[in-house]
């Protein structure tokens, strides 16, 4: 049943794609549990970081995120306490993922959110109201909408607010409340007219780094929220695998067949790994992509070239494709952007063609094509 | 195979697991893997078995420290062998005397059997406190009867035997550390005893990653720190050394590490028996303290009872080391043997609080300073201490089997303490940060410590609990909150050397620095404020912080008013200074001699004898002999110096700066001397000469610049009357100057001034030369060489500043639009490139040429276009208001006693001609007037003769 699901799920939540691996962590999982937890939090950490063989399980439990250790744990036990919890950093660092995944581990549902944009109102974070069953019935509980968070906290479980500092004042305020006072009052009933949080209920909220100061969260709300920052993954293994990891699932979920040759995973790597590098040394913003360079946007590049490969190429995934995507997917600003990646090309992708050859020449080609198409 | 481990590693599952895992891991399983674990079954027993009971330690580890007590208390040894360079012995006297940490250090500038260039030679071995070893010296050295042996190799043999790359046992200092603090250690080479480490980074990285911590001391603390602290002397000694045996097991192939360590194994033992068959001391009363790694050591020498033929020690270089103590600070301590930020800080305040709880006290040195000083009022609590049985190897763990060990995690209490402490130190450092956050924290640490199955939160678990609870999207302050649990956890210590173990020098120092009445040993800065005028007796103090100021790296001591500079005296000084901060570099500066002036002696007579000195260099050591040092010896020797160097220049680069520094030198012996020192009478001669010889090629050729040129001309025209006066030739430069022939326009241009100088050239030729080149169109894009040319003339003539002016005015009166207007940025570019420092020269000169205002314009004659005659007839006349100030009563009396002005000219090096102006009768009243209107300068006059 699960499976089907899946299968028909453009993208399944994580609490159902690892319905399975859930179901047997908390089967063996006799550590004490927090609140309604349906997993301790060792195991939680177990859930996103993996096992090892030392853990002596009898079932291997694959890494979903990937990271330093100590954010999750960091993460896991700010849930366990009654603040909620913010994971900072820039876009594409993986929150949103680590967010799902624990709310998954906890209480089987990540599917409680609200998105934060200049258009979210108050409403979304508390509830409205269903105008039909309103005309029909008056307003009573019947005809009210929960929100996302007010369901949360009736079920005891995690909500969670994505892009929390894109959200209006108003909204972060009313936060504030839901947070202190774990209750949410509907003044429009006479009766039955206050919603209490359960225990278990808590938030996890993202932010983007990058975008922080256009509705900068009021000290009031920070003192709510342990931050946790994720920075973004500069060591090329644990990125190789977060790119593997991905990638995988998404040939998965396109049934495609097509490898990823190792070579063409260590020139994207390399060449993310360089353009960090050279807009850490940028001295203006003109001189910097715009892009973030994450690896979230390192998958971008790849699953790009390896669609192209599949519909429209050959179902080889070749450098020339790759080059070709890199050059797309970061030339978002012309000229800006089309020049620092001429310049890249130039100055690093060409010696570096003519030093080591192999498949950097046809990347270089790929790229250079792209790069001539776009300006 | 794992049944054969368990009496040793049952007690520890956590750590049993772990290196049994770690074994696997690497050795590919299978037989490798069996052998493995056999072998250190073996390693263990072979240690156990040792008559010389072998104490395995591991640098700041507290557990090390606390067993060491013990064991001394207990086993109280005769005899303590250390692992500890032997020829760093007589330092450890001198540590009673300093605040912990400071570190041994060998040093060795002059060296011999080492290959040139890789010096100096620097060692390091910290010492702190929380440390196994300070616990085995204090023990020794305060215990009458007890003698310490230093067994390792000497820091001779560190550096005979350190492989091509500097990072075997010994690590160098780390390059790229932040904060002063950590860079205490310059860049020495460090030495430790009980370097306990994986040897391969995969291997820390599995133990890391499958320990579950983040870093290397998180690991060591969680699986082997906290259970042994409270473990019996067996249960310590066989975990420590099936550590130890793992890493040694499993280690590169290809480590040349190994090497040298089974070497210095050799040594020790080699030492060891040395020792025992000269002493005749019983091996049972003595202790072999080394780190755990080379308690299980396989070379043939290892026991007493080994077989092995005689291990020859090789002999030492001819190196001259110096020995001293530094201050040394647990951040230098971290950043040199790249241990995690603030992990000996923990270690120490693991210790002081295992100091604290009791149980055991700690030996200190008599009269240590600073630390704790609560020694006295830590009582042993009887029975606590772990019993060492004496029973056979299975019986050994039964007691302790039965009783878990208690893990020396967090008290409560504590916990509450600090969660309060860091919300305080957060808000002062900016955070808003509350209560809340205190509980907050308490809770976060204990779930934390919970989820990494710790029994109580260690201060890693409050470390990164605090950041999660107040940390948020920015850091307000200097300090985020790591770094402020840092400093609540024990904060960096940093140490100093005290007085009595300072060497010679630096004792010196601080003598005569006390008149300032300072506290020298404070690391902040401090102002000081010199009054020479109202206290002469300071000026002993201002002579030695010049001369710290010359030899120690900058920021040590830093004049924020006042100069010296040869012929000033100072009468106020304000110093900005950092001593305390910098006790090293003034300790090192021992190693170079006994007093600042011995050191600044030597590296000023090294300068001036470098191969690649120059007489630039020679003479720039004489002005500093002269600031610094006084006297005339090392002037003289200086100064004779330059003069060879001098003669033997074969370019001429130096000459501006040569030309610049004897004059300065020449005015202030004329000052201060009744006459030349021979030095500067041979440096003059010689350099007319030199100059004379070299000037035809130094004007022909392309390399040599203008400025060169200009200065040699400067020397030869500026210090002609001295050089004459001591037998110099003037026919040697006209001729000199006829055999030029320059090419370059600039250069040209220099030589035509040259010979207006001379006289060869007179100066309505000059200017039709110049008229010349400026109505030919195909030279005047290169006139403004020829002007940068004529600029650079006015240093060595500067009687043409009036004919530079005359030929600009002319340029851009003369020059058509289109040639005049591309042409001026070239002008402009060029001068400021060329001349910079002349262009005021000029400037001026135009300022006294021109009308002062543009009403004046309409009416004015360039003095070029006057004729001649009217002036002089005006003059002659005494017509008012041509020359004022030429004439009058002023000018009479200078005209009546010309010898004062006669004496200005010559020094400046102007023709001294009077113009035949009348001479008035004296007694002019005017004269009388001037006097009575300022008598100032007669007043001053007569108490010069009163004198
Ligand atoms: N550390 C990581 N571990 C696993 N996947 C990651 C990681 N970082 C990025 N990703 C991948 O990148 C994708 C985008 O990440 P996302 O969570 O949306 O980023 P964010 O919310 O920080 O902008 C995720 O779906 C995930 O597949
Ligand atoms: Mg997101």
């Amino acid at each position: 049943m699960t499976n089907e699901m899946t299968n028909e799920m453009l993208r399944a939540p994580a609490e159902v794609k690892y319905a399975a691996e859930l179901d047997w962590l908390e089967s063996i999982d006799d550590g004490p549990k927090p609140f309604s937890w349906r997993l301790s939090p060792r195991m939680v950490r177990l859930f996103v970081l993996g096992s090892e063989r030392s853990d002596g399980l009898d079932r291997e439990i694959p890494q979903k995120w990937f990271g330093d250790r100590g954010f999750v744990e960091r993460s896991i036990v700010t849930l366990a306490s009654d603040r909620g919890l913010l994971l900072i950093g820039d876009p594409g660092t993986g929150k949103s993922w680590l967010a799902e995944l624990l709310a998954a581990a906890i209480c089987r549902n990540s599917t409680l959110v609200v998105q934060g944009t200049a258009g979210t109102t108050e409403d979304h974070i508390k509830y409205s109201w269903n105008v039909s069953t309103v005309i029909a019935k008056g307003q009573s509980r019947e005809s009210m909408i929960p929100s996302p968070i007010m369901t949360a906290m009736e079920q005891g479980v995690i909500g969670r607010f994505e892009e929390l500092t894109r959200s209006t004042s108003d909204v972060q305020d009313a936060l504030i409340s839901i947070l202190s006072e774990k209750y949410v009052s509907i003044p429009e009933l006479d009766t039955d007219n206050t919603v209490f949080a359960r225990p278990g209920f808590s938030i996890i909220a993202t932010a983007n780094s990058r975008d922080r100061g256009v509705n900068d969260l009021s000290s009031a709300l920070k003192r709510r929220f342990n931050f946790v920052r994720i920075p973004v993954v500069t060591s090329k293994t644990s990125e190789a695998e977060i790119v593997r990891f991905r990638t995988a699932e998404l040939l998965r979920r396109h049934r495609i067949e097509l490898d990823v040759p190792p070579t063409l995973l260590d020139i994207l790597l390399q060449s993310f790994a360089d353009l960090r590098a050279a807009a850490a040394s940028a001295t203006s913003e003109d001189e910097k992509l715009e892009s973030a360079l994450s690896t979230a946007e390192q998958i971008g590049v790849l699953e790009d070239a390896i669609l192209h490969s599949h519909f429209f190429g050959d179902r080889t995934l070749r450098a020339e494709t790759l080059g070709g995507s890199l050059v797309g997917s970061l030339a978002r600003r012309a000229p800006e952007d089309l020049a620092i990646l001429n310049k890249y090309w130039h100055g690093v992708v060409e010696p570096r063609s003519q030093k080591d050859g192999g498949e950097w020449t046809s990347f270089l080609e790929g790229g250079r094509q792209t790069i001539s198409t776009l300006s | 195979m794992s049944a054969d481990m368990s009496p040793v590693v049952t007690t520890f599952d956590a750590l049993r697991g772990q290196l049994l895992d770690a074994a696997e891991a690497f050795s590919g399983g299978g037989d490798t893997l069996s052998g493995i674990l056999a072998g250190m079954v073996d390693d263990v027993d072979r240690m156990l078995r040792e008559e010389l009971e072998i104490f395995p330690v591991c640098h700041h580890s507290p557990a090390s420290a606390l067993a060491m007590t013990r064991r001394l208390r207990t086993k109280r040894p005769k005899v303590v062998y250390l692992e500890l360079c032997e020829d760093l012995r007589p330092l450890l006297d001198e540590l009673r005397n300093c605040r912990l940490p400071v570190a041994l250090q060998a040093f060795a500038t002059q060296l011999d059997g080492f290959p040139p260039g890789s010096g100096p030679l620097s060692v390091v071995a910290p010492v702190t406190e929380a440390s196994a070893e300070y616990q085995a010296i204090a023990y020794a050295l305060d215990t009458p009867g007890v003698e310490l042996v230093l067994v390792d190799r000497s820091v001779d043999h560190v550096f005979q035997w350190l492989p091509g790359e500097p990072d075997g046992t010994a690590s160098s200092g780390v390059e790229g550390v932040d904060g002063e603090e950590a860079a205490l250690h310059g860049d020495a080479v460090g030495v430790e005893i009980g370097d306990l480490r994986p040897r391969f980074a995969e291997l820390e990285a599995h133990l890391l990653h499958h320990g579950k911590v983040r870093h290397w001391s998180e690991w060591w603390d969680q699986y082997v720190e906290q259970p042994l602290t409270g473990a019996d002397y067996d249960t310590y000694r066989q975990a420590m050394a099936l550590i130890g045996s793992l890493f040694r097991r499993l280690r590169p192939t290809e480590d040349d590490r190994l090497a040298i360590d089974e070497e210095r194994e050799r040594y020790m033992w080699t030492r060891i028996r040395e020792h025992l068959t000269a002493s005749g001391a019983d091996p049972a009363d003595c202790l072999y303290v080394c780190g755990a790694f080379h308690a299980v050591s396989r070379v043939a020498e290892f026991g007493l009872a080994a077989d092995a033929p005689p291990y020859a020690i090789s002999p030492r270089t001819g190196t001259r080391w110096l020995y001293g103590l530094i201050p040394s600070s647990h951040s230098a301590i971290e950043a040199q043997f790249g241990l995690a930020q603030g992990s000996v800080s923990i270690a120490a305040a693991t210790w002081a609080k295992a100091g604290r709880r009791g149980g055991v006290t700690p030996y200190r040195l008599e009269g240590q300073q600073g630390g704790r000083t609560r020694t006295k009022t830590v009582k042993t609590v009887k029975g606590s201490e772990p019993p060492a049985t004496a029973g056979p190897a299975g019986d050994r763990l039964s007691g302790f089997l039965a009783a878990p060990p208690v893990l020396d995690g967090l008290d409560e209490d504590e916990l509450r303490g600090w969660c309060v402490d860091i919300v305080r130190l957060a808000r002062r450092g900016g955070y808003l940060a509350s209560t809340a956050d205190a509980i907050a924290v308490f809770e976060t640490s204990i779930l934390l410590a919970g989820l990494r199955g710790r029994a109580r939160p260690t201060p890693y678990d409050f470390a990164d609990a605090a950041v999660t609870c107040i940390e948020k999207d920015v850091v307000p302050g200097r300090r985020d909150v790591r770094r402020l649990c840092e400093i609540l956890l024990g904060g960096d210590r940093i140490g100093a050397v005290g007085y009595d173990a300072l060497p010679p020098l630096a004792r010196d120092v601080y003598d005569r620095l006390e008149p300032l009445g300072l506290d020298l040993s404070r690391r902040t800065q401090q102002r000081v404020l010199l009054d020479l005028k109202a206290n002469p007796e300071l000026e002993p103090c201002s002579d030695v912080l010049w001369k710290l100021r010359y030899l120690l790296p900058d920021g040590a001591v830093r004049p924020i008013m006042g100069v010296r500079r040869l012929g000033e005296r100072p009468i106020q000084e304000s110093w900005d200074l950092a001593i305390g901060r910098h006790q090293r570099s003034i300790i090192e500066l021992g190693y170079e001699g006994v007093t600042v002036e011995q050191v600044l002696e030597q590296r000023l007579r090294r300068t001036v004898w470098e191969p690649q000195a120059t007489a630039g260099v020679a003479l720039t050591a004489v002005a500093d002999a002269i600031l610094y040092l006084g006297g005339r010896r090392f002037a003289d020797e200086f100064g004779n110096r330059a003069v060879e160097l001098l003669a033997t220049e074969r370019t001429v680069d130096d000459a501006p700066e040569v030309l610049r520094r004897i004059r300065r030198l020449l005015a202030h012996y004329r000052a201060t001397e009744p006459e030349l020192p021979a030095w500067c009478e041979a440096f003059v001669t010689v350099g007319y000469a030199h100059y004379c010889t070299l000037l035809p090629t130094a004007f022909a050729d392309d390399d040599t610049g203008v400025r060169q040129v200009g200065a040699m001309l400067g020397f030869l025209f500026t210090l002609e009357s001295l050089a004459l006066s001591l037998g110099c030739d003037r026919a040697q430069l006209e001729l000199a100057v006829r055999q030029s022939h320059p090419e370059a326009p600039a250069k040209v241009a220099l030589l035509w001034a040259a010979k207006t100088q001379l006289g060869l050239l007179p100066r309505d030729e000059l200017r039709a030369r110049c008229d010349e080149l400026l109505s030919n169109p195909l030279v005047v894009p290169a006139f403004p060489l020829y002007l940068s040319g004529f600029v650079q003339a006015l240093e060595p003539v500067p009687a043409l500043a009036p004919f530079v002016v005359e030929a600009l005015s002319k340029a851009f009166a003369r020059l058509p639009d289109p040639v005049l207007l591309p042409w001026l940025p070239t002008l402009i570019m060029t001068l400021r490139k060329h001349v910079p420092e002349l262009v005021p020269v000029l400037v001026r000169e135009a300022g006294r040429t021109f009308p002062g205002g543009l009403a004046e314009l309409d009416a004015w004659t360039p003095p070029w276009e006057r004729p001649a005659v009217p002036i002089r007839q005006g003059r002659q006349t005494g017509e008012a208001g041509a020359a004022p100030g030429r004439s009058g009563p002023a000018a009479a009396l200078l005209a009546r006693h010309p010898q004062a002005c006669d004496a200005v000219a010559a020094l400046l090096g102007c023709p001294a001609e009077w113009p035949a102006a009348e001479v008035p009768e004296p007694g002019q009243v005017e004269v009388r007037e001037l006097l009575a209107r300022h008598p100032t300068t007669t007043g001053a006059i007569a108490a010069l003769l009163d004198r």
